[in-house]
């Protein structure tokens, strides 16, 4: 280990969501000075405004403080923020893997959540030393004490006398830095090796090209020297090498083993840095790739349509712009007879579908209709091919099905002991298997599952928030496929399919999601002049119906003293609301009322 | 000294105040405490009208209507000073229509007698419903007794040409309760009735408080509407507007005006007119309305001004004639606007027409009762709009 190495520690925070984990790296960043105060901003790292109003953390975002420690010596701490949501398990993992240590943060009034252990999970499996932190001890409620011991008991690592703080008020602060520095071991890897360098993010800059951040495990890269990648070969010339300053990029003229650091090679795309590759030299580079490399594979596919037909080459370029900054965004345009020309998109999860929509609606300013979310369907034909299904509407007819199969996860569900049977409950009506059930402590379970991921991205945290009163928390994994017996269900409009509004289900729930939907798009479609007869349908068999009908009465009684302007005014308005709507075969709806249809916030 | 011309008009004189606020009206009325604006209130309606002299030489006004709120909430004296008034400062017809509304409980048979000779030839009396509970959702301060007396009365007092209103889509209304009103209303043989659907208005304490009636729903209304046409048809009320009946004869001509596209000057706050091709309104304030005249500062009462240029004309006229059962003539549409009706809006009235809501023969076209009642949405859809929210031809 060179002199260089023993001064640095490499460290990323992991936590549940709202423990605290951002607040705790603004105090950081505060307590070393490495930002002026006036420059200080609430949850500095968090730098998209949607991150900042929800307050997690979306992308991986890393920065190097400055810390004189007690022994009189300068530290160079490298902090690695980390994505605090199950969709992002896999950077999370690659993150991890760039340090040597992790502070675990644990809410003083909360405990142990999922997210927190299946955190905990991953930097133990990536060998990194953990030390614990108890957050929020200036709430009433903080009890030291039991938390600690909690740690102790279920993730097994010693806890007593970890730094207990406010993240909030910046008490204790002190003792999380002397934690860093004398806990958590230096960077080993040797500056002379063949280069080996982990990507762990990248971002497209308009200037810059993309930018890579990444830890240099083995080696030392310099401007101008030539780079390759190891997943696809590609190779680039390097411009500039540097470090992360909370305020921006600073350049240095090397970056060597256990720096953390930012490489930018004139880049144009980020799919060309994919999150674990490993960056060497093209020549006399290292001879294989570090472990751990995976592509990130969308799980949960969607529809997106502009709410205004004429939108749709601004909602391509809006999707161009951001799979620029996302690789793990994916989309290929389809046409909905419904919802005329979109894009099917597929997404790491149900946060990072959310994250997308909201940025284009807000970043982009577009009005959008998304259809409801869908999985991955395998399905065996007779003919012994083996197609996967991203649009419920493409879904193969029985007759040509040998096999269908679903993706599962596997899933911890962490809650007070009070709602246990509730979620069971839940669990077992969303065709859950049930595993075992352990106990963190006399007050809650661990409970673990495999789940069909379309029964997941069906309002099940919603459903699993409301059983608990928003005290249980969930994370899982991809645990593969299965065979399923599964089926279309197809809703019609006064005769006619409505693609956007097809379901794949289970044989067992559809005649549940049938009888829903129907009830919805009873209730949301406004009455027009015909009768509307809804319809469910499997194949050619009607399990569920309903019936918007006819439009009686539109009418303004009277025109009071001759006021004429009034009745323009409104006739013009109800125009305007008109020409909004979507005709779904013969039958015209508002995109709101398609929305209102598909949504998935209520159990009801 | 040019030929004097004798121009068709109608004259709207709004009288802002009731004793009681009905619980759905959104229309701008109110109840003073102070009933010395009566006199102030009369004074610039008075003083406004005057001030039409010149504009109105040419102008021959053939049917006055004075509405509110309540004329008969007035004092006398006050109100036979306006009816003077109106008389003194244009030149009515010989055979003009003069109407006034009235509310039962507000005029006595004295006061009635006053008003019919000091012109007032047709009366508008609200009744709206005789059953009590629904009087009562409305907010209505009289009885079906109230309208017994006032309506005997008012034939007493020499009134020939009688409206009664009534409403349907009342809280806690029924078939058969409506059913009942429209027997009663056509055993005192008015002249006219009007019907209307009741409207729920935002601001209204109906309205603010709906979740606490049980209203008739949709199809209910429109059950209630066909049976009226039908029952009031029978008894020789001919429909000729959505909301109007009448005996043969006996149609209201300053309301067919409205519907006419004709010139019809309004006066007071809140009052509509159509006057050389000009929209306008006044703002909905007594006080503000009483200073301007005083002051003659005009322009800060105007509150809507719209030129109407011919291609709105158009869509009004479709808009407007497409309320009266006598629907559109093609000859008549082909002189004023150089169009074929049916040439222009034919591909879009098919599947109206296929539909039973629309009736197209003999060169008119004009809605069903059925077409009527959702006339809004059929218009909404034929007539265009450009971005300034003007009809589009």
């Amino acid at each position: 280990m060179t002199e260089r190495q023993k001064k640095i520690r490499n460290f990323s925070i992991i936590a549940h969501i709202d423990h605290g984990k951002s607040t705790l790296a603004d105090r950081l960043i505060e307590a070393t000075h490495s930002v002026e105060s006036r420059e200080m901003e609430d949850q500095i790292l968090d730098d998209m405004d949607l991150e900042r109003e929800r307050g997690i953390t979306i992308k991986a975002r890393a920065v190097r403080l400055a810390y004189k420690a007690a022994d009189g010596e300068e530290y160079t701490l490298n902090l690695i923020d980390t994505p605090g949501h199950v969709d992002f398990n896999y950077e999370v993992s690659r993150s991890l893997c760039a340090c040597e240590g992790a502070l675990l943060v644990v809410d003083a009034t909360q405990g142990i959540e999922a997210q927190t252990l299946a955190n905990a999970y991953l930097a133990v499996d990536a060998d990194l030393e953990l030390v614990p932190v108890v957050n929020k001890i200036d709430l009433p409620s903080a009890d030291v004490g039991r938390v600690r011991e909690e740690i102790e008991d279920v993730i097994g690592i010693p806890a007593e006398g970890c730094p207990a703080v406010s993240a909030k008020t910046g008490q204790n602060i002190g003792d999380v830095l002397d934690a860093i520095v004398n806990d958590i071991p230096a960077p080993k890897g040797d500056e002379n090796a063949p280069l080996s360098c982990l990507i762990f993010d990248s971002y497209y800059n308009s200037y810059l090209g993309v930018v890579v951040y990444v830890r240099v495990m083995d080696g030392t890269l310099r401007a101008g020297e030539r780079i390759k990648m190891m997943s696809n070969g590609m190779e680039f010339d390097v411009v500039e090498v540097g470090y992360m300053h909370p305020l921006g990029l600073r350049r240095t003229d090397f970056i060597a083993a256990g720096d953390v650091g930012y490489i930018t090679a004139s880049i144009k795309n980020v799919s060309d840095t994919k999150i674990g590759d490993t960056v060497t030299h093209a020549e006399g580079g290292a001879e294989s790739p570090l472990p751990g490399f995976k592509e990130a594979l969308p799980m949960v596919f969607a529809g997106i349509y502009p709410a205004d037909g004429a939108k749709y080459n601004d909602l391509r370029d809006a999707l161009e712009k951001l799979r620029l900054n996302d690789a793990a965004l994916s989309f290929a345009p389809e046409t909905s007879v419904a919802l005329g020309f979109g894009f099917r998109c597929g997404f790491l999860g149900l946060l990072h579908m959310e994250v997308i929509e909201e940025r284009l609606e807000r970043e982009f300013n577009l009005d959008l209709i998304t259809t409801a979310p869908s999985v991955i369907y395998e399905v065996d034909l007779r003919g012994g091919e083996r197609v996967r299904v991203d649009n419920p509407s493409n879904y193969p007819p029985p007759d040509e099905i040998e096999r269908a199969y679903e993706p599962m996860v596997s899933a911890s569900i962490i809650t007070p002991t009070d709602y246990i049977g509730g979620i069971m409950e839940l669990c077992t009506d969303r065709r859950g298997i049930f595993h075992d059930m352990k106990y963190i402590d006399t007050q809650r379970v661990e409970l673990h599952y495999t789940l069909p991921l379309n029964e997941i991205i069906y309002d099940f945290f919603d459903a699993l928030k409301s059983r608990s009163r928003g005290y249980a928390s969930l994370d899982y994994e991809p645990a593969g496929y299965v065979e399923s017996k599964l089926c279309k269900l197809d809703f019609l409009l006064n005769g006619d399919i409505v693609d956007a509004l097809t379901f794949i289900v289970h044989e067992d729930k559809a005649y549940g999601r049938a009888r829903k939907i129907a009830l919805r798009l009873k209730d949301n479609i406004p009455r027009q002049l015909f009768e509307i007869p809804i319809q469910a349908a499997v194949g050619s068999r009607i399990i569920a119906r309903e019936t918007v009908k006819a439009l009686r009465k539109d009418v303004l009684a009277k025109c009071y003293g001759g006021d004429i302007t009034r009745k323009k005014k409104l006739l013009e308005k109800q125009k305007e609301g008109k020409k909004k709507m979507r005709k779904l075969g013969t039958v015209e709806v508002s995109p709101e009322a398609f929305m209102a249809v598909l949504r998935l916030d209520d159990e009801s | 000294m040019a030929q004097r011309q004798n121009k068709r008009l109608g004259i709207y004189v709004h009288v802002p105040f009731c004793r009681h606020k009905c619980s759905y009206c959104d229309f701008y009325s109110y109840c003073p405490r102070d009933t010395r604006v009566y006199t102030a209130y009369v004074d610039a309606l008075l003083s406004h009208m005057k001030s039409y002299k010149t504009v109105g030489a040419d102008y021959m006004p053939d049917t006055v209507y004075i509405g509110g709120g309540t004329p008969t909430v007035l004092p006398p004296e006050e109100l036979l000073r306006l009816i003077r008034g109106i008389k003194s400062s244009f030149r009515l017809s010989k055979n003009v229509e003069f109407s006034m509304e009235c509310n039962p409980a507000t005029a006595g048979y004295e006061e009635l007698r006053r008003y019919r000779r000091a012109g007032v030839n047709r009366l508008s009396i609200g009744l709206q419903s005789v059953n009590a509970i629904e009087l009562s959702a409305l907010g209505r301060i009289h009885s079906a007794r109230d309208f017994g007396v006032c309506f005997r009365e008012a034939r007493r007092a020499g009134f020939d040409n009688i409206n009664v209103d009534l409403m349907f889509g009342i809280p806690y209304q029924t078939l058969d309760s409506w059913a009942a009103t429209l027997k009663f209303a056509v055993s005192r043989s008015p002249e006219h009735i009007s019907l209307y659907d009741l409207k729920l208005e935002p601001g209204t304490p109906l309205c603010d408080n709906a979740s606490a009636y049980v209203f008739p729903d949709e199809d209910a209304e429109y059950a209630m509407y066909t049976f009226a046409i039908e029952f009031l048809e029978r008894a020789g009320y001919r429909q000729y507007e959505i909301s109007n009946f009448a005996r043969q004869g006996k149609e209201c001509r300053h309301n067919l005006k409205y519907w006419h596209c004709e010139e019809y000057l309004g006066f007071g706050p809140s009052a509509h007119s159509y006057f050389t091709d000009v929209r306008f309104s006044f703002k909905p304030s007594v006080s503000n309305y009483i200073k301007c005249i005083g002051g003659r500062t005009k322009d800060e009462m105007t509150d809507e001004y719209e030129e109407i240029p011919m291609r709105e004309r158009l869509g009004e006229y479709i808009m407007l004639r497409m309320r009266l059962t006598e629907g559109i003539d093609s000859r008549e549409f082909m002189r004023t606007f150089g169009k074929d009706f049916g040439m222009t809006y034919g591909s879009k009235l098919k599947k109206y027409i296929d539909g039973g809501y629309i009736v197209g023969s003999g060169g008119s076209y004009r809605f069903t009762p059925a077409g009527m009642f959702v006339s809004n949405y059929i218009l909404s859809d034929i007539l265009e709009f450009d971005a300034d929210g003007h009809f589009a031809m």
